[in-house]
């Protein structure tokens, strides 16, 4: 007899995604999901997406999160449609994205057969996933999903994986919703809700007897949510203590703001690496000093007093040892810092840093960014610049491709708020930004999204422009069109001999034509005059756009730490030269 | 207080290396072995020895122990990557306890061709309180528990009798830490 308390494996799965109040899911359908789809067809609160790869799927799913805060879904067939998406895991587990990835797998009883489409699925993603599933009793469906959720997105938030036979998704079992569950603390692994007092003593003491401090901010200030950028700020102001922050962290303090010293690390500000090499206190707020940024860890800020807030127990003295650290939540333990502050009537203001800020806007005077923008051919710095002009007074979320672009993205455009800016830092994955777009884009459908992208990297997950037309999604794709795949032209130029092997990206196609081929726009700008009537065309249609923007094939992208080398040996332009002994050693490195 | 190692220590790689003996208490699930396993070879570290089995069977838990050489900084980082992992309960190294003991078993059967070399073989058994579990007329069986080094120094004392042929196996560390 039926019984109506009883679900299918498949609804059960769609009950628990509306429990966890996902309205949107990316995904590519197969023998392994069929169920699923079935599940899918004839409902309405759970939006599909289709894209063109799964890859696709998984980036999207990390743009939706990051450009929304919430947790990204998608939905995978078994064998090559969860092969594709290993690379988005790691890109997800590096940059701490929380996403859920439904993956079907062949039935309960092949399992182990090398059956059609059969592959070691919770295997192959067990390393690039912060915890992952093979769930085969369809009693256990709910718990496990609710439980993947909650874990992608407690402490530091990550991939999870579920990988559900096809079996399971045909077999009846009761509903568990949410509520009535209760999750096991040591696997949520939430990190600690007290504030550690004698930290933020610790640290107010150390700001009040500082000459040259400096804040180090890193994604995981974006991770502890909104609040966390409304603490900071306020304790900026309060401190007058300049702030950098790392490329994840762009966009937790604004970046026009006077106390922003802008990005640090390889590609970083000369004034920020400088700040970091001879500051006498760090605080790194959620920053896990990445080898972008540190440079040569012997000669990395060696006068200073470290100070690390990470919810990242791993995090803390894994590449540089601190002297305090906490692995309190960021929000709770900036608002405690705030608070202790007032209540103990510490008047940090008076406290100007004279002397710091002084040597701080002598090193401004560099101009680290400056470029020359000619005639005719268009910089690509330029570019950027005028993107950001004509753009930033509208809500716009900036995607990035990897490489030369998505470092001038970084210097070029500022953010004012976090989570508008969405690139792929910790495993730098090319063809990222545009998938990521439409993710962005499906979170946020009244924005300007924007993909800044170099053509190569464009190449790498092309077919997604079918699914920003298919779901009228009207994100831009700008790309910085060099004909190189520069950022690996610019590492032979200096550390190659200007052997360029492999780099030229040949055979380039029409990308005005190719737009129009997939029913997307395409605008274009061969040189200076052409650059802002394109830039303003692309903004004003409302369907995706292909703005190919022409620009020197053979800029380079400075200011430059040559890996192996340390931040005060930071080249400025083609006319400095790099130590030759740092070169050998440093040519060994990534 | 626990055991120091006689492993020979590749003194130029691993100048701070030092023997730890790590305590991990994990929910027994599929795959959470391969979990540990990948997460050493995955990050380059060291399993020397290795032993994991039920001790729960209520809650379900098993302890795995696992002997690891590196840096105090390497084991620090690796215990903090192991309570990352979701089943994982606790690691604990027990160098860092203030009280914890070790212990350690092997199965090693000799066989022999006189009388010369039996002889010797008990004198060793003798002396290190082995248990004999199977004795033929040249072949000997014996258990032996202890620390690591101990049986590490009863096996380097049966080496020194000439022409006996020796198979053996053996559990790696456990430890209790008090
Ligand atoms: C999937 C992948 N393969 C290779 C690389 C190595 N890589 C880094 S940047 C780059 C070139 C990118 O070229 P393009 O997208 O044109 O950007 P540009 O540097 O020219 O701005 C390459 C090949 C990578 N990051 N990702
Ligand atoms: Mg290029």
């Amino acid at each position: 007899m039926e019984n109506e308390n009883e679900f299918t494996g498949a609804d059960i799965l769609l009950k628990a995604l509306k429990d966890q109040e996902v309205d949107t899911i990316f995904g590519y359908p197969g023998g392994a999901v069929l169920p699923i789809y079935d599940a899918i067809f004839g409902q309405n609160f759970l939006k599909h997406v289709l894209v063109r790869q799964e890859a696709g799927a998984v980036h999207a799913a990390e743009g939706y999160a990051r450009s929304s805060g919430k947790v990204g879904v998608l939905l995978v067939t078994s064998g090559p449609g969860v092969t594709n998406v290993v690379t988005g895991l790691t890109d997800a587990l590096m940059d701490s994205i929380p996403i859920v990835c439904i993956s079907g797998q062949v039935p309960s009883h092949l399992i182990g057969t090398d059956a059609f489409q059969e592959c070691d699925t919770t295997g192959i993603t067990r390393p690039c996933t912060k915890h992952n599933y093979l769930v085969k009793d369809v009693n256990k469906l709910s718990e496990t999903i609710h439980e993947a959720f909650k874990i992608a997105s407690s402490g530091r938030p990550g991939p999870v994986l579920i990988d559900i036979p096809k079996d399971v998704q045909f077999a009846k079992s009761k509903y568990i919703p949410k509520k009535d569950i209760s999750f096991k603390e040591h696997r949520i692994k939430a990190g600690s809700k007290n504030v550690d007092k004698s930290f933020v003593q610790e640290l107010v003491n150390h700001i009040k007897k500082s000459e040259r401090p400096i804040f180090y901010v890193g994604g995981g200030c974006l991770n502890s949510g909104p609040q966390a950028s409304q603490e900071l700020i306020k304790l900026v102001n309060k401190t007058n203590i300049p702030i950098t922050t790392t490329l994840h962290g762009l966009g937790c303090f604004p970046g026009e703001d006077k106390s922003s010293l802008g990005m640090l690390g390889m590609h970083g500000n000369y004034e920020a690496n400088l700040a970091m090499n001879k500051c006498d206190l760090m605080i790194n707020v959620g920053a896990r000093f990445d080898d972008r940024v540190t440079g040569r860890l012997d000669a990395f800020s060696p006068d200073s007093v470290k100070f690390h807030i990470d919810i990242d127990q791993s995090s803390i003295n894994k590449n540089v040892k601190v002297n305090f650290h906490t692995n309190t939540d960021i929000t709770l333990t900036l608002k405690e810092i705030n608070s202790f502050i007032e209540s103990n009537n510490i008047e940090l203001e008076k406290k100007d840093y004279t002397n710091w800020w002084g040597q701080i806007n002598d090193w401004r005077k560099k101009e680290c960014l400056h470029y020359e923008q000619g005639d005719e051919i268009i910089k690509p710095q330029h570019a950027i610049s005028r993107l950001y002009d004509l753009t930033s007074h509208k809500d716009t979320f900036i995607t990035t491709e990897v490489g030369q672009h998505q470092m001038w993205a970084a210097q070029y455009y500022k953010f004012s708020k976090p989570n508008r800016w969405i690139t792929s830092g910790g495993l730098g994955t090319m063809g990222f930004g545009m998938p990521a777009a439409v993710g962005a884009q499906m979170a946020n459908p009244d924005s300007l999204v924007i993909d800044i992208a170099g053509e190569a990297s464009f190449l790498m997950n092309i077919q997604e422009i079918a699914t920003a037309v298919q779901y009228k999604l009207p994100i831009k794709i700008f790309i910085l069109n060099n004909e190189y795949m520069g950022m690996v032209r610019q590492w032979q130029e200096l550390l190659h001999g200007s052997r360029y092997s492999e780099s030229y990206v040949d055979a380039l196609p029409d990308f005005k034509k190719l737009a129009e081929s997939f029913n997307a726009v395409g605008v274009r700008a061969k040189n200076i005059s052409e650059l802002d009537d394109a830039i303003n065309e692309m903004v004003s249609i409302d369907r995706p756009v292909i703005a190919d923007i022409w620009v020197d094939k053979k800029e380079n992208c400075f200011p430059m730490i040559p890996s192996g080398a340390a931040h005060h040996e930071m080249l400025l332009s083609k006319y400095d030269k790099e130590n030759p002994e740092n070169q050998e050693k440093g040519k060994v490195l990534v | 207080m626990s055991s120091t190692s006689v492993y020979p220590t590749p003194i130029n790689a691993f100048k701070q290396s030092k023997r730890s003996v790590l305590s991990i208490i994990v929910d027994n699930e599929p795959g959470i072995l391969a979990r540990i396993v990948g997460l050493f070879s995955g990050r380059g570290y060291n399993i020397e020895a290795l032993n994991v089995t039920v001790v729960d069977i209520k809650n379900n838990l098993s302890r795995i122990t696992i002997e690891t050489l590196g840096e105090e900084k390497v084991i620090s980082q690796i215990i903090a990557q192991l309570e990352k992992l979701v089943p994982v309960h606790s690691a604990t190294n027990l160098a860092n306890l203030s009280e914890s003991y070790e212990a350690e078993i092997c199965l090693v059967k000799i066989e022999f061709d006189n009388n010369e070399q039996d002889q010797k073989i008990l004198n060793f058994a003798d002396i290190y309180r082995s248990r004999t579990v199977q004795k033929r007329q040249n072949i000997v069986v014996y258990e032996i528990s202890g620390t690591s080094e101990r049986i590490n120094k009863f096996l380097d004392d049966l080496n020194t009798i000439g022409g006996i042929k020796v198979e053996l196996v053996r559990s790696g560390p456990i430890g209790l830490g008090i």
